[in-house]
Formats: structure tokens, sequence, C-alpha cells
């Protein structure tokens, strides 16, 4: 998995409504209503959730008819490991931009 | 040192370049929101008052579109060069944020090939600990770690 999708994957559990969804999710598929149903957010807000899950790999959806399930992957949520870790991540990703940064401007200048 | 093996985490790095220019980037609002954020989300420092009791106040934009809170922090300690102490236990000025998690302590020392870096990174108990109830009915939930660290490294 490359820095960008680790990123996009961290990022999209760095948020109390989909970790919630996640947490929903976990007991089994459900559909986007269902998971809507606890949260006080109009459906295009609440969809926006859906999507970064989806985008960052830890949730599929599939459509039956008018109505879209949704459910976990594991595997991808498995790499996630603990808060401590992710913030390990985000702090490893942190110094791999900054080493790259002032490297790159130590280089300019040597020229 | 104070290190809390499950609260804590500690990053040690040699940077090929002088410990001026690592200083330069950790303290230049420009240099600053070109690292601190992965692209292709973008970084704006609203506010970089380097000294004890200073803000530190970045937003972020995910797409380039609006931007909204990211980092709301305070410096603790500052030595030119060589040191920097920041919380988000508190904001700029000495005010108590409203939801603290971390004390980070950054040191750069010289290294025969340029500076070696360190960040040393405090966390409170609680947050893991919520993390882990939310999401402890899963299954190995928190055996995992190992693997996450190993992916990390490969990169």
């Amino acid at each position: 998995m490359d820095q960008y999708s680790l990123d996009m994957l961290f990022q999209s559990l760095a948020d109390p409504t989909r970790r919630a969804v996640i947490g929903r999710l976990g007991r089994g598929a459900a559909s986007v209503g269902d998971l809507a149903a606890p949260f006080s957010m109009a459906l295009p807000s609440f969809m926006k959730h859906v999507h970064m899950l989806e985008a960052a790999g830890l949730i599929r959806t599939r459509k039956e008819g008018r109505v879209r399930y949704c459910e976990i992957d594991e595997a991808r949520l498995a790499v996630v490991g603990s808060w401590l870790e992710e913030q390990r991540a985000i702090w490893e990703s942190r110094t791999d931009r900054l080493e790259r940064f002032v490297q790159e401007k130590q280089k300019e200048q040597e020229r | 040192m104070n290190f809390r093996p499950e609260t804590d985490l500690e990053i040690t790095r040699v940077i090929k370049a002088p410990r001026s220019a690592v200083w330069q980037a950790w303290t230049n609002p420009d240099q600053f929101a070109q690292w601190w954020i992965p692209a292709p989300a973008m970084c704006r420092v609203v506010n970089m008052d380097v000294r004890p009791g200073g803000a530190l106040l970045t937003e972020m934009s995910e797409d380039g579109g609006a931007f909204g809170p990211h980092m709301d922090a305070c410096y603790l300690a500052v030595e030119e060069g060589r040191k920097l102490v920041l919380t988000n236990a508190l904001s700029g000025g000495w005010r108590p944020a409203a939801s603290p998690f971390m004390t980070a302590i950054i040191t750069l020392d010289d290294h025969d090939q340029g500076t070696t870096y360190r960040a040393h990174v405090l966390h409170k108990d609680e947050e893991t600990r919520a993390w882990h109830e939310e999401m402890g009915f899963f299954d190995g939930w928190g055996t995992v770690a190992a693997q996450l660290a190993a992916l990390v490294e490969r990169q």
C-alpha cells in the first residue's frame, strides 16, 4: 500500500461519524438508510462520509434495486491496528515529507 | 526520558541537510505549509508565533475548496535551532483547548551527514482507550499493530 492510500485510510477514520459507521458495519452489512438513521445530518452530508470510507477501501457498497447496501472490508481494516499506530503512521509520513522537502530545498541552494 | 510505550511514539531520522534548514521548515510558515499535510490536501498556516505561549494554527482543504480546521496548538518551549515543544492541550496565549490529546517534542542535533531529527509525541490515555472501545468488538483488534508498523517501515 502506498503512502497516499495509507494516509487516506487514516484520514477516513479520523472522524467520529465514520468510525461509528465502521462500528455499525462490524455487526454486518446495512443499507445506507439504516446507517444514516442515528445521525442528525442530511443524507447528502452522510453520503460524503460513505463515499470517503468507500474511496479509502474500508467499505464496499452495492445496489439492490433502489437500496444501496454497505459492508466492511475487513482485510483493509486490519491494517489500521490501533489509535497509536495511526498516530505513528501520521508522524512517519509527516517526517518523510519534511525530510524530502528539506533535502530538495538543500539541493536547490547548492545548484 | 519520560517515555510511555502504551501512549507515546518516537521517530528518529537522520536528515541530510543542516540543522538550520530543518529548523526553517518547522518555523517558516510558507515552508511548513508545504510538507505538514499530505498532497493533494492543502495546508494554510493561519498563525505561527514561534515562542512559548505562541499559537500554531493551521487549516486544511481536502480538495482545494473550502479550508477547515486542522491543527490548533501552542508552543510550550522554543530553543532556537534545536528544540520545539508544542501541544494541542492549549491554543495560542495559553488558552485551554477543546479536545487535547498530544504534546510533541521536536529536537534537532548535529550529525556528520546533516541533522538528527527526533519527534517524541506524547498522548493521553483516554484517546487510545476510546478508540479500542469503539472498535473493541472486532476479533483480533489491537493485535495487528505490528502489521502496520512493518508496512510503514517498508516504504
